[in-house]
């Protein structure tokens, strides 16, 4: 669960990049966080992670409170977090099986876990026959996928997907938000940050509209060519 | 932390080692480098200063006895001798045997020491080395308690030449040391941060994650302590044999050796043991430290 009381974020330069804000993103969910560049929608990713702190107000993910969380349980917070980067972000030295196993060896999991789960989760992303392939050697679609099975292996509550398809073909575009819905229909709350508008008219749901560092727009929409 | 966790941690730790040869290959070139700077300055410091020791060691205080002192009363001279502090050897030298010894070296001249007949002007007298030059002045000062001295010999000049050259090495060579220290504290620190800052989107996507700092640290900081190891190891190798070849030449050169002194050259077999644990412990230290530390610029995500 996300929630957001009345959160202002004002940059070192005088920069307000959120303000006010008031959002709450319940357990399961599906949302859509659209908006121009700089309207705010990175700050906010940024506040979910705990990468910076709001300049006023309250915010809570997965039952932490950021604002009085101390540095040292970062890391326990984040492991409650899946993230999905634009540019994946994969480490090149790394297979696509120590790619998603590194996350699981972070939060210390037994060897027989990891051995157990890495294979389900490239299972689900369609990436078992790329196991032994290093980042360099898939497309960006594969990337991506790598990505969202790192994302999902260590079963978090909350995956923060920022511009998945921003990297890749239109039609692989489809393919990665299917996976995400997929993953969401699982139990897992997912919040895509996304510029295409085609894409979110295309599949609907929850819409959440920031522009200038203000929540514009929160409400559930029907897709053109998916059932919410 | 589980025993998997740590032996992962170690395996990554390696392994980075072979992913990134090139960076490890430049960290342990400049290890190596700085480690020999550093080694060979403190070897030419030992060595000069066991030469200066040795130009020491040649020189004596002659303590002269009054004429006609007994038996008795010279032992008991040559006892309260020996208990002053910084005193290392006392050598007493008969008025006859060194009359006799005079008229050796002086042999041509022996129409002198016939006109003498049976007279003996000389007097007994000790030869003295101590052990610490510098305190030279306050010994003969003790000496000079004692009773029966008529006069004292000392080398006041030379010692007094030696001390300032002991203190001006001391000075110089300590700052070459420690500018070689710095010098090279700020290459490794420039090195290690070059590795880490190709390696820090990795950082970024542990961190990510939810990885501790602890956890990212740990595979730099064993990377950085076997690169340092191995350079350490390579000093040794290179040292050892530097060492060597140029002891070898200066025991050639017997001028030079009959001004320091045979024993002044520090053999590499006496200093084997302490070079190694240096060398080696250093370079693991530094390259660890080094590596460690500069992971934290880009830890904090």
């Amino acid at each position: 669960m996300v929630e957001l009381k009345d959160v202002s974020v004002t940059y070192s330069s005088g920069v307000d990049a959120l303000e006010h804000v008031n959002l709450k993103i319940n357990d399961g969910d599906f949302a859509f966080v659209v908006g121009a560049s700089g309207a705010g929608k990175s700050t906010l990713i940024k506040l979910l992670l705990k990468e910076i702190d709001a300049t006023s107000g309250t915010v809570i993910v997965n039952g932490y409170q950021l604002g009085t969380l101390r540095k040292n349980k970062i890391p326990e917070l984040r492991r409650t977090i899946g993230i999905v980067f634009q540019d994946f972000r994969l480490i090149s030295s790394m297979t696509v099986y120590e790619n998603i196993a590194f996350v699981l060896r972070v939060i210390d999991s037994p060897p027989k876990l990891i051995r157990k789960r890495v294979p389900y989760v490239m299972s689900l992303v369609g990436l078992q026959e790329k196991a032994h392939a290093y980042p360099h050697e898939l497309s960006g679609g594969e990337m991506q996928r790598v990505a969202i099975a790192r994302a999902l292996v260590n079963d978090p509550k909350l995956i923060i997907a920022d511009e998945p398809t921003g990297n890749i073909d239109p039609e692989l575009s489809y393919e990665i938000v299917e996976l995400l819905r997929t993953i969401n229909m699982q139990g897992t709350t997912v919040l895509m940050v996304t510029h295409e508008h085609e894409l979110v008219k295309r599949f609907g749901g929850r819409i959440i509209n920031i522009t200038d560092g203000q929540v514009v727009f929160d409400e559930i929409m029907e897709g053109t060519d998916y059932e919410i | 932390m589980k025993f998997s966790g740590i032996r992962y941690l170690a395996e990554q730790g390696m392994e980075n080692i072979a992913k990134n040869r090139m960076m490890a290959f430049a960290s342990f070139c400049v290890l190596l480098v700085s480690l020999l700077l550093v080694g060979s300055s403190v070897l030419a410091y030992e060595n000069i200063s066991s030469m200066v020791g040795g130009v020491e060691a040649q020189n004596e205080i002659i303590v002269y006895m009054n004429e006609d002192v007994s038996e008795e009363l010279l032992s008991e001279t040559e006892m309260l001798i020996k208990n002053i502090p910084n005193i290392t050897q006392v050598q007493f030298c008969s008025k006859e045997e060194e009359y006799l010894a005079l008229k050796e070296r002086m042999a041509e001249y022996d129409v002198l020491f016939d006109a003498l007949g049976d007279d003996n002007p000389l007097v007994d007298s000790f030869r003295i080395k101590i052990a610490d030059i510098t305190q030279m002045n306050k010994t003969i000062a003790q000496i000079q308690q004692i009773e029966n001295i008529m006069r004292i010999n000392a080398p006041y000049e030379f010692v007094s030449f030696l001390t300032q050259l002991r203190t001006i090495l001391t000075w110089v060579m300590g700052a070459l040391i420690s500018a070689m220290i710095i010098v090279s504290m700020v290459i490794i620190s420039n090195t290690t941060k070059t590795s880490v800052y190709a390696r820090r989107e990795e950082i970024q996507i542990m961190k990510y994650v939810g990885a501790t700092d602890a956890f990212i640290r740990v595979p730099f900081f064993i990377e950085g302590m076997i690169t340092g190891f191995l350079a350490g190891c390579g000093a040794l190798v290179v040292t050892w044999l530097v060492y060597d070849a140029l002891v070898k030449m200066i025991e050639n050169q017997v001028t030079l050796l009959n001004i320091i002194g045979i024993g002044s050259i520090i053999e590499f077999d006496t200093i084997y043991v302490n070079t190694a644990l240096a060398y080696v412990l250093g370079g693991a230290l530094i390259g660890a430290v080094g590596s460690a530390f500069s992971t934290r610029r880009y830890i904090n995500v």
